[in-house]
């Protein structure tokens, strides 16, 4: 199959890419593909840490481009998963380190290696490192909390696809865009607080791929090095499993975004 | 066989600019505060630089700084027109054909504003009257309007030179739609939209769905710090200058019954 590059960007910082970077890499590579996932933030980078590699980074993307090392080197194999790969970020370097040709040719020595699917994870912001990622993509993932800034940067971040991606830039068709709804709480919604996801979509116009519950799991799994979606009988693990089924086409009903008031006795005895 | 190169002589349309001062720091000072916010407000225009209206001949012009000053801003100077006969020489030097009386004659010329060069700002009360700064020049002739298929998104900005300008989607927060016609929007206007950019009264900002940041028509302005009223908020409406009976023009902003 063609290699399909996919970035994972917000805008705003602390929503959720890299999370959700890890478990939808993950959840492809569960599924068979051959997956690849990049931390395009150089000099922040925290991929290597949610994946549980940090202890294992010899080699990183910089060093790739600058030509001390190659792919094959400096790629880590997930320890979760058969058929993902990590190539992590610089710690040291600065983001003017990454360049267009650099990432172009790695982008494309990994299409030769096979890969099925390339994850960019972006950095937060609309500054080179967050360029870098989205230029080569084919698809985006615009991850959004249900929040009015996060909302307002993810527009900004839409519009920079639309104008600053390779394919926009050579007229070709334009990047496939999904909207992942991150850090939901039923439960505020129904009180009124918060927005909910009718309303993001409203104001975004953007498809709704998945809508990811507030969960305690999410710290755990990042502390244990392990992507959520590896998390037995998790909501939000649950959740990243629906938005993997929907980009690849299959029908999931939208999970976990009703919220049903507990009955009497439970209200009363707690549970 | 064809020769390689071919003399034909004909009209050009052309922009002037009229110089009263040669002094580059003023001129940059009034170029700044006419388009200053708006990047791109030219187009590349060819120019003649017009100086039928020149107050005092400087000794010397510095040609150079002043062809750069209008580059700057997206002028493209070609000719220099009724120059003083010691700067004749220099105009030649750097490069502008010098035009004679005849040769550079025009006709048809309209005069050319910036959309925000002296902002009037609407009262709060829509029954109070708005200063204008009208100019009653007729738009330039009607280019195909302008229609954009996608939402205009946070951060970016469209300019329909000559035209109206429809849009497909929604204009978002932080986004900026500017027309020198009428501005239709189907979708949600929620940032900035300014009709009439080059001074056409007559031009309206319409939408299935009002809710935006600023509405402006040929510099009349108005902002909802207050919040929109209930019966406009989310419905569709049009933005429009009115007389009142003072003989002055209003924005008022009207429902519109769509069914």
């Amino acid at each position: 199959m063609v290699t399909r590059i996919v970035v994972v960007t917000s805008g705003k910082g602390g929503v959720g890419k890299t999370t959700s970077s890890a478990s939808f890499a993950s959840g492809l590579a569960l599924r068979g593909f051959k997956t690849a996932v990049i931390d395009f933030d150089v000099g922040l980078r925290n991929l290597d840490l949610i994946m549980g590699c940090e202890r294992r980074v010899v080699y990183d993307f910089v060093n790739v481009i600058s030509g001390d090392a190659n792919l094959h080197q400096a790629l880590i194999k997930d320890r979760h998963c058969e058929n993902l790969f990590v190539l992590p970020a610089s710690q040291t370097r600065d983001k003017d380190a990454l360049t267009e040709e650099g990432v172009e040719k790695i982008l494309n020595d990994l299409k030769h290696m096979g890969f099925d699917y390339i994850v960019c994870d972006s950095p937060a912001g609309i500054e080179h490192g967050a360029i870098m990622a989205l230029t080569f993509a084919d698809e985006a993932i615009v991850v959004t909390n249900p929040e009015v800034s996060s909302i307002r940067d993810s527009d900004r971040i839409l519009g920079i696809l639309q104008s600053k991606s390779r394919r926009a830039r050579d007229g070709l068709e334009p990047v496939k865009e999904h909207l992942l709804i991150t850090r939901y709480s039923a439960k505020r919604v129904d009180e009124g607080e918060m927005l909910s996801y009718k309303d993001v979509q409203e104001l975004l116009r953007v498809p709704l791929i998945g809508v990811i519950p507030e969960s305690e799991s999410v710290l755990q799994a990042s502390n244990a090095g392990t992507p959520v979606i590896h998390t037995k009988e998790e909501d939000a693990a649950a959740a990243y499993q629906d938005v993997v089924a929907r980009f690849l086409g299959e029908e999931r009903e939208l999970r976990f975004v009703n919220f049903e008031k507990p009955g009497i006795f439970k209200r009363l005895f707690g549970g | 066989m064809s020769k390689p190169i071919e003399f034909k002589a004909g009209t050009l349309s052309a922009m002037s600019a009229i110089i009263r001062e040669l002094d580059n720091v003023r001129l940059a000072d009034s170029m700044h505060t006419m388009l200053g916010g708006l990047g791109e407000f030219f187009a590349g225009e060819a120019t003649v630089i017009d100086l039928t209206q020149l107050t005092k001949a400087p000794d010397r012009a510095d040609w150079v700084g002043l062809l750069s000053l209008l580059r700057r801003y997206g002028l493209q100077p070609i000719a220099v027109r009724h120059a003083p006969e010691h700067l004749v020489d220099s105009a030649r030097k750097a490069g502008l054909a010098v035009l004679s009386p005849e040769a550079g004659r025009m006709t048809g010329e309209r005069t050319v504003t910036a959309p925000t060069a002296a902002p009037a700002p609407a009262a709060p009360a829509a029954t109070e009257p708005a200063q204008a700064s009208l100019d009653m020049t007729p738009p330039p002739a009607n280019v195909s309007t302008m229609i954009i298929e996608r939402p205009l998104r946070s951060g970016q900005q469209i300019y329909a030179r000559g035209s109206d300008v429809v849009i497909l989607g929604g204009v978002s927060n932080g986004a900026e739609i500017i027309a020198d016609g009428s501005i239709h929007c189907y979708g949600p206007l929620r940032g900035r939209a300014l009709a009439g950019a080059q001074g056409d009264t007559k031009a309206r900002i319409i939408t299935t769905c009002f809710a935006p940041e600023l509405v402006s028509i040929a510099g009349v302005y108005r902002t909802f710090e207050r919040g929109i009223a209930a019966n406009l908020a989310g419905k569709p409406a049009h933005a429009v200058l009115r007389a009142s009976t003072a003989g002055q023009q209003t924005l008022n902003i009207e429902t519109l019954q769509l069914d």
